[in-house]
């Protein structure tokens, strides 16, 4: 029972907030839920939730300024729930510190399917994480960090340098999407205006070593207009 | 910014065809000796005038200096002004009636061209509204039939009676939201008008995109893809043209009857992306392929059954994003059998990046 992943939803919309209890109830999860972003605060930092998940419209307060506030004190990862329109709102929200964003409308396969890797990534996260692992993999492809190895199906991947810094910057982070500024942030230290398409072309080159077609990528997934996201599911 | 642009725009025009036909008189008077010739020649520059500059002072002060200079360099005693000899003055009198009436006439003409195609977009926004709200009744009536009888007769349905209503339940809200993705795109071109972020974007990450939306919905339906192996950045706004690509897909899925083979390619010439879906289905009618992409804004009467024909809106809110984004788009029915659909991008940057 006390294993049990606690989840806590804040959510205005009292049937959206309802049909996602349900389905992480029926998955073994246990939830808490708050109308409004004040409840919610206090809520964070009262039961320490293991994940959280924001609606950005929310009555009383700007979505992105309670993820600012709750990383001020937390490091609980925050899934946020976002209408389409605008990509620029998903990068703002994960540039501020959220972990993950779902698209409203989405589909119990999908919140699940966040939801798991949010809660995996967090188990993993925190002090010198990539000291204690010593290779990541999803499903046939293994990086081992202390070779600076990649290998698919047990054949070698011949990547460059910042090829290979990519890969295991995502890795690293696997579940979760980089958007292009952190991941440039991180590989070059600087960014200008080529940047993105430096990276953008870095990223075509390891797919093209990985063997991959678009619509069938398996291990780096594509957010488009927004970053990149390690794979982390098998199948 | 722009205002003061277009003025100074406004005001070189006008100065430079009042020199330019002042000039041409000077030499009109030297060759022809003919002084008929310059009122009707200054006419005209007022008339250019007013009709492309916007309002009409413009037209009316070029005028006034038109006037003054058929007075001074055109007429007897040249170059100096005299206003004492009544032929002179009645004959700018006249001119200058002339003038301001055209010039005023211009004006009137450009408003009511304004006010015309401001009321055409009214009318067809009033279109996709009626259009629009028919669509989305009917899965709405079978959602709210369909929920409210498994909560009202929950006791009495068996466990597969229930799976059966929310089986069409989701299906109906997958049209639904299909439909508001399009009415997104509408309002997100309405938004940005002419002024679309266009951003560089990999054709591949594109194409996976749409490719992975496509298989959400049509998990069966088969795509080949032809595009280019090398790394491909078209500036465009991503969200819309993958809203394109996909409600051409769709259409394809929906409407070619006997398809057996979908492909979608892309190709580079020196200035455009070239993207073409083809399938090898039963084609399109010959009479529906004059309004195939403006059908959905400009149908009056909807029939009542066509539930899920009515992607129609899907072709036309493609047009509107190809419009939008300065390309061309085209169908046409394939020799071999099928129609092909086929549109074009830019590949040069916009200046302001």
């Amino acid at each position: 029972m006390s294993n049990r992943h606690r989840i806590l939803i804040i959510e205005d919309e009292m049937n959206i907030c309802n049909f996602v209890s349900t389905i992480l109830e029926t998955n073994e999860y246990q939830v808490l839920s708050a109308q409004d972003g004040k409840d919610g605060t206090t809520m964070v930092f009262s039961h320490h939730p293991d994940l959280v998940i924001l609606d950005l419209g929310l009555p009383d307060m700007d979505g992105n300024d309670l993820i600012e506030k709750i990383r001020e004190n937390s490091d609980v990862p925050i899934i946020v729930l976002s209408a389409r329109t605008n990509e620029w709102d998903k990068v703002k929200a994960l540039d501020l510190g959220a972990n993950d964003y779902i698209t409203k409308p989405f589909s119990t396969n999908e919140l699940l399917a966040r939801v798991r890797a949010a809660l995996r990534n967090s188990r993993h996260q925190g002090v010198g994480e990539r000291m204690i692992r010593k290779e990541f993999q999803v499903q046939d492809m293994i990086i081992s960090y202390e070779k600076r190895r990649i290998s698919i199906d047990g054949k070698e991947v011949k990547l460059t340098q910042t090829e290979y810094n990519i890969v295991e910057l995502l890795s690293t982070h696997a579940g979760r999407v980089l958007t292009y500024s952190e991941i440039i942030k991180k590989i070059w230290g600087y960014s200008d205006s080529g940047s993105v398409k430096k990276l953008q072309v870095n990223m075509a080159n390891v797919r093209k070593k990985f063997g991959e077609k678009p619509g069938e990528y398996r291990y780096i997934l594509n957010e488009l207009g927004v970053g990149y996201r390690m794979n982390q599911e098998e199948k | 910014m722009n205002n003061k642009l277009s003025m100074i725009k406004n005001i070189l025009f006008t100065i430079g065809i009042l020199a330019i036909f002042f000039v041409a008189s000077l030499v009109i008077e030297n060759y022809f000796k003919a002084d008929t010739l310059i009122p009707a020649a200054f006419a005209l520059a007022v008339f250019l005038i007013s009709l492309y500059t916007d309002g009409f002072a413009y037209g009316v002060i070029a005028s006034f200096f038109s006037v003054l200079a058929l007075n001074f360099a055109f007429t007897f005693p040249f170059f100096k002004f005299n206003f004492s000899i009544p032929e002179n003055m009645i004959s700018a009198i006249i001119m200058l009636v002339i003038t301001i009436m055209s010039s005023t006439l211009a004006a009137k003409v450009k408003q009511q061209e304004k006010m015309k195609a401001e009321s055409m977009k009214e009318k067809m926004r009033a279109n996709l509204l009626r259009a629009v709200s028919h669509d989305l009744r009917t899965p709405l009536t079978s959602i709210y039939g369909s929920a409210s009888a498994i909560v009202e007769k929950a006791d009495c349905l068996s466990p597969e009676q229930i799976l059966q209503l929310a089986r069409g339940i989701e299906e109906d809200s997958q049209w639904l939201m299909a439909m508001v993705e399009n009415l997104l795109s509408v309002t997100r071109i309405e938004n940005e008008g002419m002024d679309l972020i266009k951003k560089p974007v990999v054709l591949e990450e594109l194409i996976d995109s749409v490719l992975i939306r496509f298989k959400k919905r049509y998990p069966e339906q088969k795509i080949e893809v032809d595009i280019p192996e090398d790394f491909v950045s078209i500036p465009m706004d991503a969200i819309l043209i993958e809203q394109v690509l996909v409600n051409i897909l769709e259409n394809a899925v929906q409407h070619a009857r006997g398809m057996t083979q979908l492909i979608l390619k892309v190709w580079v010439d020196e200035k455009n992306a070239v993207f073409e879906i083809s399938d090898n289905g039963c084609g399109i009618e010959k009479e529906r392929m004059p309004d195939i992409f403006t059908g959905y804004f400009e149908k009056k009467n909807v029939p009542a059954d066509n539930q899920k024909s009515s992607m129609g809106i899907g072709l036309s809110v493609c047009a509107s994003i190809i419009k939008a984004h300065q390309g061309s788009i085209m169908v046409e029915n394939r020799k071999e059998g099928g129609c092909c659909f086929r549109f074009t991008l830019s590949m040069e940057a916009e200046k302001n990046e």
